[in-house]
């Protein structure tokens, strides 16, 4: 069940809006506290203990935290002499602290969603040595929105653990701040500090952000219900049984899968953005033109933003500049000079990013395959930067002239497309079977002699809505990369060109939506993460 | 300020550090290359970059990690 | 206030534009006549006048079984499914009046399963969907917009299903029996009682045989149904066909889309092939086949080839 759907977003959310808009102020953080609760038991029934679980754990551990802060700092006050020794020994008692509250949210995410990838490799192991003994593999389904939550819950605690911010001393505030409904399904992965004030707030719904959501959801829904919808049956069949299909089919295969799930998610995250706009909120994006890259580094900070910006903060960077890290910086410096000295800790701090990031997808092969890739592609590209830049120095290429963009983004969209082969695919020699059928079997002439890309589910027609669609939302996303703030523009149009974009945007998705008999929408990709 | 803006002449040629005041946003320095920054700046200034300060504020222009230098000095 | 108004102008021409898409998008001879939503609601309404002698009424069992195109294609009879997902015995009626009004049917075959269903026990889901469907039409027909485009013949609006759901999912079930013998009857609903009587003085009136029919489905039918509906025919003078009961060769591996609830379109053509000899041995309708007047049954059953080939 998805509460991504137009059914949801306008009968239900505006109830809510009217109930919310009713009561008084101070109540109003807890009629979506008690809405987002009730959907959470809605979905996954009893399994909210677990979130109430990690509400309580961070909760906890970010108040002791704090008190070891506070009880440091007076120490310190008291006895300026002893700094050094003082911070020491409480940065321990802290970290202690700390770990145990990584250990317990951790350890739910872990239950959920790897235990039984490890017990059914473990099995292939104890298979292999003939050691007759088996874990038992039991299938559980996760509570809602687990992968998300968990990253909130353990940024809290760390931000806290670095004194970014004070613990909050209003366990509701801290239940909000996690379990805020737009927000659990897909994302995105807010910090404490980006939105649990204004959640709490009670800002009245205003005409002007109801408005603004709205337009904002209708755009988001074109995206969902126009373009991912539609593709959802041929990326299915063609993922499914690519065996019997040519590779210039698999091709349109993969660019389909790509273009869905951009689609899919980027539409969630308007329609989260939208619906934390009623509410004052502003949730930051989660996209930013990613196909715009210039390189598949640049992409992943384009791409599900917060997700990368979370890696960044607490693996990459805490992982690269460790004390043991330094140390090896210092020796391979010396070695290797300044420019390729640093590239070694920060190789491995990039390893350890992608190897989570794969696994934090899915537990499965295809996903670690996935992350080595993005890693390898990124390490190759930082490696070669210095020899690429003096080549095009050497033959006087301009690199910002605009021929040599467009051939770097369609470099990029390459490696992408290839990614998320491997994404999607059922596995990773499945992945490669596909991408040999790509290359070797590619048969353009017989695929569309024998009329092969018609079978899937959508005829010319439908191609033909897609590329449309396709177009006006690269029309949006080039403007919006040369800074123009589109809806504001909108805003100062008078009321018949406003009007008319709206009533646009509403009767094609009523009219070219991919909805109703033979079609089946596509389910949250990302709820599944 | 001149030592700083010649380590980052040398990792990234092409910018002009004394005007440019979105090193991190404008994507002119890379996580990759932020490592290696901090690496000549912990060496060159004798200071130690704790992992909470390296955000987009304290790196989007010479001036702003000058002022993180001095700040981390006088600790 | 200002924005109260506006809001209330915004809805107000967006429901205008609404309902001119629906007039351009809904097919049908006569929305002037039935309306928008009578014309939405009653696919049977997109058929020429008097031209088709059989309906079928019934639920979701009736559209995954019975493809009048098979029908047509073997035997030359023009059918129709009047359907509705969980359609209710009520619903059931006032197609049949519509049915009756614009086609002269020579038989009427009621799938029993609708008698048995309570209606004030209808999923609310199902409730909210029946009424949203009611209210904007447009959901069940918006891809016609594909109809103007390449043309603006008048073959594109022909309908090839005529009411069936093609589908050619199979998630299979078992082959074992499930019509247990029983000495009990199942409970007919009070209120469902009424509508009965109402159907069958209908179709008296307006000289149409009605027959009660049973499809095949291993999860909705039970032999507790049978002997109900048994006694109903009996009372009423009908005959009734119980498709569970009567050896089609149907594949329970195969043929059925949802293990064992519903047929698939291997189930399908099976269904459809035994209804057709069905009639023939009743003597009441005619094979249309060589007839001109139905030259567009002919250009449905291309596309309907069309489409099970493509599939």
């Amino acid at each position: 069940m998805s509460y991504f759907d137009p059914g949801f977003i306008f009968l239900v959310v505006p109830i809510l809006l009217l109930i919310y808009n009713l009561v008084p102020k101070k109540f109003r953080p807890i009629i979506l506290l008690v809405f987002s609760f009730g959907l959470f038991i809605f979905i996954s029934k009893w399994l909210v203990v677990f979130l109430i679980l990690s509400i309580l754990t961070i909760y906890f551990v970010a108040n002791y935290l704090d008190k070891l802060n506070k009880k440091r700092n007076e120490l310190i006050k008291e006895e300026p002499d002893n700094k050094k020794a003082i911070k020491e020994k409480y940065k321990k008692y802290k970290k202690r602290i700390l770990i145990l509250g990584i250990i317990i949210n951790v350890s739910f995410l872990f239950f959920f969603k790897y235990l039984n990838f490890f017990a059914t490799n473990t099995n292939l192991l104890l298979d292999l040595f003939n050691i007759d003994f088996k874990f038992r593999i039991m299938s559980f389904l996760a509570p809602i929105g687990i992968s998300f939550y968990t990253l909130e819950a353990l940024s809290y605690i760390l931000d806290v653990y670095y004194e970014k911010i004070e613990a909050d001393k209003n366990i509701l505030r801290v239940a909000l701040y996690l379990s805020f409904f737009p927000q659990i399904m897909e994302g995105p992965i807010s910090r404490y500090s980006d939105t649990a004030k204004d959640l709490y707030a009670g800002y009245k719904v205003t005409y002007n952000n109801f408005c603004f959501g709205y337009q904002r959801i209708l755009y988001g829904f074109v995206k969902k219900i126009i373009i991912a919808d539609r593709l959802n049956f041929l990326v299915n069949t063609v993922f499914d049984n690519y065996h019997t299909y040519s590779g210039a089919t698999i091709l349109v295969g993969v660019i389909g899968y790509t273009v869905m799930l951009y689609m899919e998610f980027s539409g969630t995250m308007d329609i989260v953005i939208g619906i934390g706009g009623f509410f004052g909120i502003k949730i930051k994006e989660n996209f930013r033109q990613p196909f715009f890259a210039k390189n598949i580094s640049e992409f992943w900070t384009r791409w599900h933003i917060s997700l990368g910006q979370w890696f960044k903060d607490y693996i990459f960077y805490p992982v690269s500049l460790s004390k043991r890290m330094k140390k090896l910086t210092l020796k391979a410096r010396k070695i290797l000079g300044n420019r390729f000295g640093p590239l070694i800790s920060g190789a491995i701090a990039l390893f350890a990013v992608w190897s989570l990031n794969g696994l934090w997808h899915g537990a499965g092969y295809t996903f670690l395959f996935y992350g080595m890739y993005q890693f390898t592609l990124i390490l190759l590209g930082n490696i070669f930067e210095p020899t690429i830049n003096n080549t095009c120095k050497k033959l006087h290429i301009n690199r910002q002239n605009i021929v040599y963009r467009v051939f770097q983004s369609v470099k990029m969209t390459c490696f992408v497309f290839i990614g998320e082969l491997f994404f999607r695919a059922p596995t990773v020699k499945a992945g490669f079977g596909m991408l040999k059928r790509i290359f070797t079997d590619f048969n353009l002439h017989n695929t569309l002699k024998s009329n092969q890309l018609f079978t899937l589910g959508l005829d010319i027609k439908d191609y033909f809505i897609i590329i449309v669609t396709l177009i006006v939302i690269f029309i949006v996303g080039l403007l919006k990369e040369k800074n123009h703030n589109i809806r504001t523009e909108i805003s100062k149009k008078n009321i018949i060109i406003r009007w008319m974009i709206y009533y646009m945007l509403i009767l094609s998705i009523i009219i070219f939506g991919a909805y109703g008999p033979g079609y089946i929408p596509v389910d949250p990709i990302y709820a599944d993460f | 300020m001149e030592r700083l803006i010649e380590i980052l002449e040398e990792l990234q040629p092409d910018v002009d550090f004394n005007t440019v005041e979105n090193l991190i946003d404008g994507r002119y320095l890379d996580s990759l290359t932020i490592l290696s920054l901090v690496a000549e700046i912990e060496e060159e200034f004798d200071i130690e970059i704790p992992t909470v300060e390296i955000i987009p504020s304290n790196f989007n222009s010479a001036k702003s990690i000058w002022e993180l230098i001095e700040k981390l000095k006088e600790q | 206030m200002r924005n109260v108004v506006k809001a209330l102008l915004f809805t107000v021409i967006l429901f205008i534009l609404i309902i001119i898409s629906e007039v351009v998008l809904i097919p049908g001879l006569d929305i002037r006549k039935n309306g928008i939503f009578k014309q939405a609601n009653y696919e049977l309404l997109g058929e020429k006048k008097n031209t088709i002698d059989v309906i079928f009424l019934g639920d979701s069992l009736v559209y995954s079984s019975i493809s009048p195109m098979e029908i047509w294609n073997n035997y030359g009879y023009t059918t129709f499914d009047c359907t509705e997902a969980a359609q209710v015995i009520s619903d059931a009626y006032s197609y049949l009046k519509v049915a009756i009004e614009n086609q002269h049917p020579k038989i009427i075959m009621m799938e029993a399963n609708v008698m048995f269903r309570n209606p004030s026990k209808r999923k609310f889901k199902d409730k909210i969907a029946y009424i949203l469907k009611q209210l904007v039409p447009i959901a069940k027909y918006h891809d016609n917009w594909k109809k103007y485009i390449g043309g603006f013949s008048k073959n594109n609006w022909i309908n090839p299903d005529k009411g069936y759901k093609y589908i050619t999912d199979i998630k299979s079930s078992k082959n074992k029996n499930y019509m247990h013998f029983s000495n009990k009857y199942e409970m007919i609903p009070e209120q469902n009682i009424h509508y009965i009587e109402k159907i069958i003085d209908l179709c008296k009136e307006n000289n149409v045989k009605l027959v009660l029919v049973s499809m095949p489905s291993q999860k909705s039918w039970r032999y507790k149904k049978h002997n109900t509906a048994s006694k109903i025919a009996l009372e009423n003078n009908l005959e009734f066909i119980d498709l569970n009961l009567i050896n089609l060769n149907i594949d329970w591996k195969t043929d059925t889309k949802d293990n064992g609830s519903h047929l698939n379109y291997l189930g399908a053509k099976k269904v459809s092939n035994y209804i057709g000899k069905y009639l023939m041995n009743t003597n009441l309708v005619v094979d249309h086949r060589n007839d001109i007047r139905y030259e567009s049954w002919y250009k449905a059953l291309e596309k309907y080839e069309k489409v099970s080939f493509n599939k």
